[in-house]
């Protein structure tokens, strides 16, 4: 990952910095603002269709996502609704990310807190709504078996078709979704 | 002998009750179905004293009475109606009637002598039986002879009544209101009665009319026989009088010349009618006072109902004619008080803008014209604006519809001739005063006064404060709009000038500042402040020593415009200038750059005008013409033959382009065009006399600037995205909290574009028509894919 070696990155990794921009954070609230702005109008203007977010409501550090499954997955034809809340000192740190539908990953547990790496200790200045979208989207199709949240789902993984079989069942159960078909 | 004396007494007693019997037959011959009695008045009294002695006086009575009611029944009756044959004839309608009525009235008088006997006898009565509720045998008589008239109407008899009374009514009309006119039409018909004058039967009538009538009321026939045919003869008069008055202009106010009319004409004819023949109302009784009192209530009303009918009709053209037709808006407001007609008014006027002045055939200007004089005469009708809210809702919609709308608008109110909207722009600022007055007057709570009962509740408040103008505006229910197509407007008067003179502008805008605020034009406010800079720059630029030291093929001036205040030009190609300009604008780019730093230019080759000499072999032409005219003709300097191909590719013109733009070339002689799409220069003029004035214009004249409509698609498009990004994310959201959504996400920065809400949901609900939305329950969402 290039980006990663970019100064944003090493100026937020260091902890001392880090604080002095929570403490900047009043400042730099317009940037920040301007910045979600900006990367909405991308968002908005770009052709990709399968990730998606708006703001929820008034509060522009409050947004909805939603991806659908990526195709040759047992995901395909099934949308998901993710939350992401940007800090104020976005973009110097991760949004917090997490699944709005109940979503059975081996990465996601029942509380929909993911656990992907460009969200945590990865994370990086030059990422945004797009890609950390993009990211989440085709982490579906490529779990990370070695660490997982959801150790159901991980030990289930191997077995394709029975897995394809408990998500199905899950998405249906999901209440969220129940609303959503009726 | 007793029993003889008895047996004759016996017989005397029924020879004496034969002899009563016979004797009573003679004096009411009634009972044998006669109406002359020959039993003189001293016979009457001993028959009288013989009935009474008998106690058969109230028997009597009553068989009496009833053989004048079967009389009346078998005989008066029919005889009267037998007149009522069916005729179009009008004399012989006249005739049949007065026939009709004498035949009535000299049958019944005959019964006069039998009455007073049958008074007499029932005088002598003591008992006082009524009959028929009536005490006074006249009052019994007359009733009787009423229902059993009415009892056997014939079919038509209201149409011998009405001729009767329309001949009768001419015969009045033409003699009490134009005695000169006979005078004038002498050797012709009388007007009255049709007749040779000569000939004329008008006193004829008259009188009998009157006796016709006279006869009437004294039968208590008048009023029901008569009421109906006569309010509808006088309706149909009332009407055709109404008509008549308002066939004519619109500047001049009728009602006082109706109600005259009513009172002189009509109503003395009715009480003529009323009272037998004399005109004064004094000598009738309180009763007959009261009937025509009534009579007169139902006339005026009609009379304000037909009129204000008739001007309802005729609304449309009276706001056409506005300001000349404020005397018929005035009586219509009068009649609308008087009548219920506001509804009618509503429908029929709307019909009247949609079938006359809302479909393809007709002009946006003369649309907007109509509105306007809609605007102001509505205003008077009814000035708390309801009428003119309800009235003009299809207008607003229509002209919403109209891609041209705005730009009429705006022009419009920059018209240098005397027009509505100059005007209305003009008187802005007092206008403003007015309204901060009437905001004080709102609140006098006793000037208060309630809206009309149609009005729309929700919208009371924003009634009042509009003026024309802004009615216009918000037709689209945003200012932006009106700004934005001025600021195409403006740039394109700035370019099409290219000169410094700015006044007219200035002027302008300040006028439109007044009434859109200085936010909002802020963006003309730095167009102008360009085209004033660019007069100083270049002053600079000409006196700067550098640029001058150069040799200049020719002089060149530049309208500097900074690119983000100016409106998108339209430029789908970029046109190459010879080189040699080229090399002349650069160095012109050279002094610029020098003069402000940091700055460069960035030239619009297609804008612009040249002034060009062209020399040939036998004549000068001297002409200002756009760059793309003279760069063709440049091309022409070097090479005598071009084709549309070469100068194209020369050019970076397409070929369509080019093949129009050159037609002005050919047009005035300089190229010919040999073969297709081959052109030669004509060195020697075909036409040696080819007069210089009678140069050919330009085709027309484009404008510069991208079209409204065009950009505002373009904007609306990146809305559409945000609502795809925020109905997907959000499932459904009503039509406002889109709307606030769009408001803080999307239209931000600078040069953000707005959406008044009603322009959003039309916008949406377009989309809902094309399938690409849902709308249910109040709620938009996108379909499932």
């Amino acid at each position: 990952m290039a980006q990663n070696i970019n100064p944003f990155y090493s100026s937020q990794s260091t902890p001392n910095k880090a604080k002095e921009e929570k403490q900047n954070v009043p400042k730099d609230n317009h940037a920040v603002s301007k910045r979600l702005q900006k990367e909405l109008l991308v968002l908005m203007t770009s052709t990709e269709k399968s990730v998606s977010a708006f703001p929820d409501g008034e509060n522009l550090f409050k947004w909805i996502g939603t991806i659908t499954g990526p195709r040759d997955t047992v995901y395909v034809g099934l949308t998901y609704k993710l939350t992401l809340e940007f800090p104020h000192s976005y973009p110097y740190s991760a949004p917090v990310v997490r699944f709005a539908t109940p979503c059975f990953h081996p990465n996601v547990d029942s509380a929909g807190n993911i656990c992907l790496d460009i969200l945590k200790d990865k994370w990086s200045a030059l990422y945004d709504v797009r890609t950390i979208l993009l990211s989440i989207q085709s982490l579906l199709g490529e779990p990370n078996n070695e660490s997982p949240l959801n150790p159901q789902a991980a030990e289930l993984w191997p077995n394709q078709t029975e897995y394809k079989k408990h998500l199905h069942e899950e998405y249906r159960k999901a209440p969220s979704h129940a609303n959503q078909d009726s | 002998m007793n029993i003889a004396a008895d047996m004759d007494m016996a017989a005397i007693n029924a020879a004496s009750e034969q002899d009563v019997l016979l004797k009573i037959e003679y004096a009411f011959p009634i009972l044998r179905q006669k109406v002359l009695s020959e039993c003189s008045d001293e016979q009457f009294t001993d028959i009288l004293k013989q009935i009474n002695d008998l106690k058969l006086l109230g028997r009597i009575e009553e068989i009496v009475i009833q053989s004048i009611e079967y009389y009346i029944r078998q005989h008066v009756a029919p005889d009267f109606w037998s007149n009522f044959s069916s005729t179009t004839n009008e004399q012989h309608g006249f005739e049949c009637f007065k026939n009709a009525v004498d035949g009535l009235y000299s049958s019944l008088i005959e019964f006069l002598p039998m009455l007073k006997r049958l008074e007499q006898l029932v005088q002598s009565k003591e008992s006082d039986g009524s009959f028929y509720g009536e005490n006074n045998i006249l009052g019994q008589f007359k009733l009787i002879v009423k229902a059993t008239l009415l009892s056997q109407l014939a079919l038509n008899h209201e149409i011998i009544i009405e001729h009767f009374y329309r001949i009768a009514f001419n015969v009045f009309c033409n003699t009490d209101t134009s005695p000169q006119d006979d005078s004038i039409g002498s050797h012709s018909l009388c007007k009255g009665c049709n007749r040779e004058i000569d000939d004329c039967q008008c006193q004829a009538i008259v009188y009998i009319f009157h006796e016709t009538n006279r006869k009437l009321i004294e039968l208590e026939l008048l009023e029901r026989l008569v009421g109906n045919v006569l309010t509808s003869l006088i309706n149909i008069r009332i009407e055709s009088h109404v008509n008549k008055a308002c066939e004519s202009s619109f500047d001049v106010s009728q009602l006082t010349f109706l109600e005259n009319w009513l009172e002189t004409v009509v109503m003395s004819w009715l009480t003529r009618i009323y009272s037998g023949g004399s005109s004064k109302s004094p000598s009738l009784s309180s009763k007959t006072r009261e009937t025509i009192n009534k009579f007169k209530y139902k006339l005026s009303h009609f009379l304000y109902e037909t009129y204000t009918r008739t001007r309802i009709d005729q609304l449309f053209n009276i706001i056409i004619e506005y300001p000349e037709s404020q005397p018929a808006i005035e009586d219509l407001r009068v009649g609308l008080e008087r009548t219920d007609l506001r509804k009618t008014l509503v429908e029929s006027l709307q019909d009247a803008l949609k079938t006359r002045l809302l479909h393809p055939g007709v002009n946006t200007p003369d649309i907007l014209t109509a509105y306007i004089a809609a605007i102001k005469a509505l205003r008077q009708l009814d000035p708390t604006g309801v009428l003119l809210e309800t009235v003009t809702q299809p207008v607003k919609q229509y002209l919403r519809s109209r891609e041209d709308t705005v730009r009429c608008v705006v022009s419009g109110l920059l018209d240098d001739s005397p027009s509505d909207l100059a005007d209305e722009l003009v008187k802005g600022e007092s206008l403003q005063l007015e309204e901060s007055s009437v905001d004080e007057e709102d609140e006098d709570w006793e000037k208060w006064m309630p809206d009309p009962v149609d009005a729309d509740p929700s919208k009371s408040s924003q009634r009042r404060v509009s003026d024309i103008i802004s009615m216009l505006v918000n037709v689209y229910g945003s200012q932006d709009l009106f700004v934005n197509e001025y600021r195409t407007l403006l740039a394109d008067r700035l370019l099409s000038q290219l000169n410094y003179h700015t006044e007219r502008e200035i002027r302008h805008l300040e006028l439109l500042k007044r009434r859109f605020g200085e936010n909002q034009l802020h963006y003309c406010e730095v167009m102008l402040k360009d085209v004033y800079d660019s007069k100083r720059i270049d002053g600079n630029i000409q006196s700067d020593s550098s640029y001058c030291v150069e040799a200049h093929l020719f002089p060149t001036s530049a309208l500097i415009l900074s690119a983000q205040f100016w409106p998108p030009f339209k430029e789908e190609w970029k046109l190459e200038l010879p080189k040699a300009v080229q090399d002349q604008l650069a160095k012109y780019m050279k002094a610029f750059e020098a003069l402000k730093g940091n700055r460069t230019l960035c030239w619009k080759p297609h804008l612009g005008n040249v002034n060009l000499e062209i020399e040939l072999k036998d004549r000068k032409l001297n002409m200002n013409v756009t760059p793309i005219h003279a760069t063709i003709i440049i091309h022409f300097q070097n090479k005598n033959e071009w084709t549309i191909d070469e100068l194209s590719e020369a050019m970076h013109v397409p070929a369509t382009v080019l093949r129009r733009k050159i037609t002005f070339w050919v047009s005035q002689g300089v190229l010919k065009e040999i073969s297709s799409d081959k052109f030669l220069l004509q060195e020697e003029s075909a036409t040696k006399n080819r007069s210089t004035a009678e140069i050919v214009e330009e085709e027309e004249v484009e404008s510069a600037m991208a079209s409204a409509s065009d950009q505002r698609e373009e904007e609306l498009q990146v809305f559409w995205s945000y609502i795809v990004g925020m109905l997907t994310n959000l499932d459904s959201m009503p039509l406002e909290r889109i709307h606030q959504m769009l408001k803080m996400f999307a239209s931000q920065g600078p040069g953000a574009v707005e959406c008044g809400l009603p322009e959003l949901r039309h916008f949406l609900d377009k989309k809902v028509r094309e399938h690409q939305l849902l709308f249910s329950g109040g709620l938009y969402k996108l379909p499932k894919s």
